[in-house]
Parts: structure tokens; C-alpha cells; sequence
């Protein structure tokens, strides 16, 4: 009888020990390189996640907190700060006991509460889709690693480069700041209230970037190309202001836009948002009065030109 | 018969080896070791056969067949196709099984579990890769099986419903393939299952495609509820209908036996049950060592390529609010997208799938040719050919290469630094990215081997659309490279250009890339496993010198 196979089993046992063998040795390969490749593998989702997180940082973020997380004076503070990264800095001052990482990921998903009468302006706005937000879980875990992607770099910062700044960036009742006044002895405290005293009548220009002014309304003549913004140009207010309302000079006028916005809104913006209504609380008699001049002052670019 | 009455007869060793050899044949189910040793010799069988006895005492061997014919066992006949997809169901079973016990079908979970079973889990990235590489294959072996099927006439008469059942199965194996898809949650998976359903909405009346549509998903839009209905369809509903048509397939298949080459069987002629003595092929242990050795081997090779060469691809989390840029579906569906690209969703989604389906079904009930062989059947291996010429055609008109070019420059940035996936920029690395601002119109003398070749390739994909594109004109590209944070460096690309009217364009995209992200692993050879290797082996070493 002729062979019916063309290979004798033997030879097939043997071609399956030894690709079982090498298999084997293989999968123990995998075995031993397994810690190593987990190591790397962490780090790269972690790595991408930081990616992410700059994307969303980049959208969202950026226009209030910078978009190197330097913070935008008068209204949101810079994350990349030595201050904001020490434990007794940020953390300390607003008594928060966990982690920063753990700061960060809760004041990104629900907010800032209790924020109109802190120095920043702006209100920090819930993130977390559960809060009510428009981002998802991941993303305001990406947004946390990538903030905390900083503590390098704000580490390694001397205090004069510090974006933070949390005394000078406003002139509030300094009792009322939420910074480290307390921790001072009485005579630091006091020399700070003599100091707070001489500089509280603050200059237009001043008022003009701490109160964040310039964030909806323009000085500046408005190019052709440049986007609008979200109040009116105030480049040649002193040309319009009197003929607004009638029986309005342009001082009354620029007076109530300031203390009761709401009095009259130019028509385009009657649908962009609302000025904040706070000013008249915020800023002393003599403060608005000054600014009202310093806004309807024609030559004011120049006087700006110069102090520059 | 007590143990002290066989000591007493045989003595002591004669004892212990009649115990030893009534236990290895329970274990064989019938064969003894001297019949072993003689198998294993390659001696033929004692009358009558004693090699026959496992396939009565034996669950699994009874549903094997005793012998085949000679012409049957040799390897080109069959190619074993058969044999391999029903090996790797098993695979796909065992680590689908496996990969379930760190997988949560949640929106919230899937993706993160995915992460998970990366960075946490030893051999979790083997077993998700495996089960990838052993989905994709199990569709193009069964699609080879079927191809072999048809080429050698084997759907004719007796076989015609064994066809129709591996056409039932063939489906339901694209199905589970694309029902496990979805499951990783990231945007490759959430948008080709969003494109895959959104065909079942063209089924007229309307209001049943919307019904279906809204059946697959569970919602209007595939969210937890689609994502739940998807897993349960793979882990439970379509194996089982798989396993069920399966026994019947198989059984037919033993049954009717396998097909013999056209030459030596007529058509309509029971072989299975007429096997001449002389060309019976046992399956003890010829054909039994085989399939074992075959299977062997297989595993070794399926190791081997996921360990070596195949990473399942994982990109960002799915998100509805963004369509990447070139939605793809699953390679073994390019036909069905190229089809979709040249008529409308009713005919391209329903009606031609449904016709061709049934028409693969009914094939040997309409084929009346009583002949197997290939020269009695140029029709119908004409027919075949042009039909998967015809799809390899669609398949490529399926890629994104293939009328769906976006604007050049969305196409040049996509090129160099893709949404998902690696590109040349993430293969070469943060490393090769030295800040600064570089533009296609300059040269510049950088002792980098890396970032030149990017810096040419950038040019080159600049240059492509300049030549061929009358709307883009004096194009430059430019990268500006800055250092974002401690470890992550920002590339802001734009484009500039002027259309026919003149009118200058410019497109702008930024990608940050972190220190330690490793997309280029992605893709390929493995580089880095060896690496590992090492590290595990010095570190084991040490653990071990330390004590």
C-alpha cells in the first residue's frame, strides 16, 4: 500500500513542539518585558492626556487664565505661578486641605462659588457636564493634568516673576483680600493700610486694566479687519457722548454708563451681555469722576503715548 | 478484581503497570499504550481498527469523522480554511472572554478601561492585540474559505445548504467583527459604527429604517444605551447564533464529507460514506496529529505577530461634537463605502448588500451546471472573478484616497501631522522638534536627519497641491515650534496661499506633543519590546542578586 500522507506524523509532532517551544519562549519574553512596557505605556497615556489638555486649555482657558497660564490681570489669575504651586501658597490661603491636583480638578468641574466680591472680576464658570458644564469627565481630567503640568516651570520662578500677584492686582480693602494680610504682625498690618490709604484713589489708566475695561471695549480706533468686540469702542466717545441721550450732557451720560449700565445700551449691543452693574460700589466718587474725564479726554492717546 | 489479587497474580511492577495502562487509555478514550506506541511508529491498525474506539467513548471525537478520503487531507486541497476559522472563533472566545473581566460597556468606563488594560494590566496589551489581529483574521479566512468553496464547486449538490449556512456564518462573523468595533469607545470605533447604522436608516418605508436605526443605537444618536446593545450583541447574541449555525454547518460538512478535487467526485455523489479502503485516511492518528500540529503552529504565528508586529490602534475618546477629518469603516466594509460614494444610501446601503446576500445564498440552487470541473464552469469562475475584482475596485474607491480629498491645506497639515494616529511629526518625535519657526520657502542647516526629512515631506505635500490645485497658489507652509510647558511643545502649523482670484487663504492648526507619548510605537514593528526586555531581565536580575 503507497504512503497516503505525504509526511509522517513524527515529523509533525515535531514541527509542534518546536513552534510550541518558541511560543513559549516568546510569551515569556512578553512576560518579563511586561513591567517596563507598562511603565511607558502609563506615561504615554499620561502624556497624551497633557496634549488634550492643552487643546481644551487652548479653546476654553486661554482667553482668561493666558495662554501660557499666565493670567490676564483683572480677570483670572495665572496658574503658572510659584504662589499658585507652593502648598502654602493658594492652598493655604484659601484653606483647602487635599491635594492641588485635587484643588484644580474641583474648581475646573464646579467652578469658583462666592467669586463677585473676590479681585477677579470674572467668574470662574462650572466645566464638568455634571455641574452643568459643556465638558465631560475625561476632558476636565486632561484640563487638570495639563494645568498641573506646570509645577515645574512655576517652581522654578523667582517671586518678581510670578504672574499671581494676589496683592497688587486690585485695590480692595486689603482686610478683604483673601491673601496672606492675616499673617502679618500689627505693625505690618498697619504700615499695609497706611500704604492701601495712599494709593486708593487709582488712576483711570489703572482702573482701566484692574477692572478689566479693556477685556470688552476698545481705546483704540477700530481697524477694518479687527472682530468686534463685545462693548462699544470708546476711541471717540468724546465726539458721541453728548448727543446719546437727550438732555444728557456727555459727563452725566458717561457717569450713568458707568454706575447704572443698564440706563441705555447702545442699540448694536443690546443682546451681547451686560456691563458689570457693580462699579458704583466698587470704585470711590473721585475714581469715577476721573475716569469719566479720562475717557472723554480727545487727546487721550497722546497723553497714553507719552507716559508709555 | 481487588488491587491485592492483581499484586498477588503479576507481581508488584506487572500491577502498577496494567493500573498505569487502564488509566492512559481512560484518558485516550480507548486507546492503550501499546496501541500508542504503534501509532506513534506509524504502524497501519490491527482488524478490526482499534484506533476507532475514541470517537464512540470520546464527546469530542464523536463529532469528528473516523477517516477522511486521502484526497481531502492534503493540504492544498482545503488549505485547512475551515479548520482555521473555527480555531479562531475559539481564540477570539478565549481572550474576548478574558478582556471582558477589565471592560465596563459604559461611555464613561470603556474608554478609560481601554487605558486601563494598557498601562495596568501584564499581558493586556497582548491579549487586546491578539483579539484584534484573530477578528480581522477570522473575516479573511472565512472570506478565503468561501472563495476556495466556490472555486472548486463545492456548494453543488449535496452540499447546497452547507453554502448557505457558511454564508449565514460569513455574516454573522462581519457582524460580530464590527459589533466589537464600537467598543473601545474611541472615535475610530464611535464613527465607523455611527456610519454603519446610519445605513440601516436608508431601509424603506422611513419609518422602519429609522425604527432600526434607532434599534441598533438604542437612542438617535449611539450613546450608553447603543454602546450596551453593541456589546451584548458581540459577547452573547452573535456568538451563540455563530455557534448554532456553526453545528449545523459542521455537521453537514461531516455528514456529506468534504468535497474531493472536481476530478475524482460527480456531482451529486455521496463520497463521504463511500470511501475505498485503500484511500481512507484514519483520523487516529494521522489527521488528529495533523490539525493539532497545524494549530500549533498557527498560535506561534498569531504570537508571534501580535507580540512583534500588530498593535490594536486606540485613538482619542469618542466625541460626537467632532468628526475626524477621513471617517473610515473597518477594511472588510471599504465596499461597501465605495459603493455608498458613487449611489445614494438606499441603493448603495440596502438594496445591493441585500441582493448580493441572498444572491451568494442562492448560488447553488441556481446553478444548474452538473459539473465541478473548472473547464465546465468558465461562466461561473468568470463571473467569481470580475465579482471580487469588482470589490477590490470598490474596496479601494472605500479609502479615504478616493474622492474625498478635503482642502489642500487641511490635507497637507493632515498629512504631516494627522488628527489620529502618528504622522511623520509624532513618529519622529519630540526630540527631532527643535523650537523655532520653520518655513517650506527657506533652507534651513539643521544637523538633524529627522526633523529634515520632516521638513522635506512638509515641502513635498506643499509643493503636491501647488501643482495641482489651480485654487492654490505660491503656497507656503510654515511650523512654529514653541516650548507650551515643561515637556510639552506646541506646533502651530499655518498655510498660506492665494486662490485663482488671487485672494490670499491662510489655515492655521496647532498639535502639542508631549515628552513621553509614543504614537510611533503605534505603528508597525515593535521597537520598543526588546528595550523592555532588557529592562525586565536587569531588573529581575537585580532582584534576584539583591536577595
Amino acid at each position: 500500500m503507497h504512503r497516503l500522507y505525504t509526511r509522517s506524523p513524527i515529523a509533525k509532532v515535531m514541527w509542534g513542539i518546536l513552534s510550541s517551544l518558541i511560543g513559549i519562549i516568546v510569551l515569556l519574553l512578553v512576560l518579563v518585558s511586561e513591567n517596563a512596557r507598562m511603565a511607558d505605556q502609563t506615561t504615554n497615556w499620561q502624556g497624551r492626556s497633557v496634549e488634550n489638555g492643552a487643546k481644551l486649555f487652548d479653546s476654553n482657558c486661554a482667553t482668561c487664565h493666558g495662554p501660557n497660564g499666565q493670567g490676564l490681570l483683572g480677570r483670572a489669575p495665572g496658574l503658572n505661578s510659584y504662589y499658585f504651586f507652593t502648598p502654602t501658597g493658594r492652598l493655604a490661603d484659601v484653606g483647602w486641605v487635599g491635594s492641588l491636583e485635587d484643588y484644580v480638578r474641583l474648581t475646573i468641574a464646579a467652578g469658583r462659588p462666592s467669586k463677585t466680591d473676590s479681585q477677579w472680576p470674572e467668574v470662574m464658570p462650572t466645566w464638568a457636564g455634571q455641574f452643568g458644564g459643556p465638558l465631560r469627565g475625561d476632558q476636565v481630567e486632561d484640563l487638570t493634568l495639563y494645568v498641573m503640568n506646570w509645577q515645574e516651570s512655576a517652581l522654578a520662578q523667582t517671586p518678581e516673576e510670578d504672574p499671581f500677584q494676589p496683592y497688587d492686582d486690585v485695590l480692595k480693602p486689603i482686610e478683604f483680600q483673601n491673601t496672606a494680610f492675616l499673617f502679618l504682625s500689627d505693625d505690618e498690618q498697619t504700615a499695609a493700610l497706611e500704604e492701601y490709604k495712599a494709593r486708593s484713589i487709582r488712576a483711570p489708566e489703572e482702573l482701566w486694566q484692574s477692572e478689566a475695561c479693556f477685556a470688552c471695549h476698545n481705546l483704540a480706533v477700530r481697524q477694518e479687519d479687527e472682530p468686534g468686540q463685545n462693548g462699544p469702542n470708546l476711541a471717540d466717545l468724546f465726539e458721541r457722548a453728548g448727543s446719546r441721550v437727550d438732555g444728557m450732557t456727555a459727563e452725566e451720560y458717561v457717569y450713568q454708563s458707568i454706575v447704572d449700565p443698564a440706563a441705555f445700551v447702545v442699540l448694536t449691543y443690546e443682546n451681547v451681555g451686560q456691563m458689570p452693574q457693580n462699579f458704583a460700589e466698587k470704585l470711590s466718587e473721585v475714581e469715577i469722576q476721573g475716569l469719566v474725564e479720562w475717557l472723554l479726554d480727545p487727546d487721550r492717546d497722546e497723553e497714553q503715548e507719552i507716559s508709555e | 478484581m481487588g488491587v491485592q489479587q492483581d499484586i498477588r497474580e503479576k507481581g508488584l511492577i506487572g500491577a502498577v503497570a496494567t493500573q498505569a495502562d487502564s488509566v492512559f487509555t481512560r484518558i485516550t478514550a480507548g486507546i492503550d499504550a501499546g496501541e500508542f506506541r504503534r501509532m506513534l511508529q506509524g504502524d497501519p491498525p490491527g482488524r478490526p481498527n482499534p484506533r476507532l474506539k475514541p470517537h464512540a467513548e470520546s464527546f469530542l471525537l464523536h463529532i469528528k469523522p473516523t477517516y477522511y478520503h486521502e484526497s481531502v487531507t492534503r493540504f492544498t486541497h482545503t488549505f485547512r480554511l475551515g479548520l482555521l476559522s473555527t480555531y479562531l472563533f475559539i481564540v477570539e472566545t478565549i481572550t474576548g472572554i478574558l478582556l471582558m473581566i477589565w471592560y465596563a460597556p459604559t461611555p464613561e468606563r470603556a474608554y478609560p478601561d481601554m487605558i486601563l488594560l494598557l498601562t495596568n494590566i501584564p499581558f493586556g496589551q497582548f491579549l487586546r492585540d491578539m483579539h484584534r489581529l484573530g477578528a480581522e483574521a477570522m473575516v479573511a479566512i472565512v472570506t478565503l474559505h468561501m472563495v476556495r468553496c466556490y472555486l472548486t464547486g463545492s456548494y453543488k449538490p449535496p452540499r447546497q445548504f452547507t453554502w448557505f449556512t457558511g454564508v449565514l456564518l460569513l455574516v454573522f462573523t462581519l457582524f460580530l467583527s464590527f459589533s466589537g468595533y464600537l467598543l473601545p469607545w474611541d472615535q475610530l470605533a464611535f464613527w465607523a459604527v455611527t456610519i454603519g447604522t446610519s445605513m440601516a436608516e436608508a431601509v424603506p418605508p422611513a419609518v422602519v429604517g429609522e425604527v432600526v436605526n434607532l434599534l441598533a443605537r438604542g437612542a438617535p444618536d449611539i450613546g450608553a444605551n447603543g454602546l450596551m446593545r453593541f456589546y451584548l450583541l458581540h459577547v452573547l447574541f452573535l456568538p451563540l447564533l455563530l455557534v448554532l449555525f456553526f453545528f449545523v454547518h459542521y455537521y453537514k460538512v461531516v455528514h456529506f464529507g468534504i468535497s474531493l478535487p472536481a476530478d475524482e467526485e460527480e456531482v451529486g455523489e455521496d463520497t463521504a460514506n463511500r470511501v475505498p479502503a485503500d484511500k481512507r485516511v484514519y483520523y487516529l492518528p494521522d489527521v488528529f496529529v495533523d490539525e493539532m500540529s497545524f494549530m500549533t503552529v498557527i498560535t506561534t504565528l498569531l504570537i508571534l505577530l501580535t507580540v512583534f508586529f500588530f498593535q490594536a490602534p486606540l485613538e482619542h475618546i469618542a466625541n460626537p461634537q467632532s468628526t475626524p477629518l477621513h471617517t473610515v469603516a473597518p477594511w472588510y466594509f471599504y465596499w461597501l463605502q465605495g459603493l455608498l460614494k458613487i449611489a445614494d444610501k438606499f441603493i448603495a446601503g440596502v438594496l445591493l448588500p441585500g441582493v448580493l446576500l441572498v444572491l451568494l445564498m442562492a448560488i447553488p440552487y441556481l446553478d444548474y451546471n452538473p459539473s465541478r470541473r473548472g473547464k465546465d464552469r468558465k461562466v461561473a469562475i468568470v463571473a467569481g472573478i470580475v465579482a471580487g475584482t469588482v470589490m477590490i475596485i470598490l474596496s479601494w474607491m472605500g479609502t479615504p484616497e478616493y474622492a474625498v480629498q478635503g482642502a489642500p491645506s487641511v490635507e497637507i497639515v493632515q498629512d504631516v501631522m494627522p488628527e489620529e494616529g502618528s504622522g511623520i511629526s509624532r513618529e519622529i518625535g519630540y526630540k527631532h522638534l527643535p523650537l523655532g519657526v520653520w518655513r517650506t520657502d527657506e533652507e534651513y542647516d539643521v544637523h538633524d536627519h529627522e526633523f529634515n526629512e520632516l521638513l522635506h515631506e512638509f515641502y513635498e505635500a506643499v509643493d503636491f497641491y501647488r501643482r495641482t490645485d489651480p485654487d492654490f497658489n505660491a503656497p507656503v507652509g510654515q511650523v512654529t515650534i514653541t516650548q507650551d510647558q515643561p515637556g510639552l511643545k506646541k506646533l502651530k502649523w499655518e498655510i498660506f496661499w492665494f486662490d485663482a482670484q488671487g485672494t490670499e487663504g491662510t489655515y492655521e492648526k496647532s498639535f502639542w506633543l508631549h515628552e513621553e507619548s509614543i504614537y510611533w510605537e503605534q505603528y508597525g514593528w515593535k521597537h520598543l519590546f526588546f528595550g523592555y526586555v532588557a529592562d525586565g531581565w536587569s531588573s529581575m536580575s537585580g532582584a534576584l542578586a539583591g536577595e
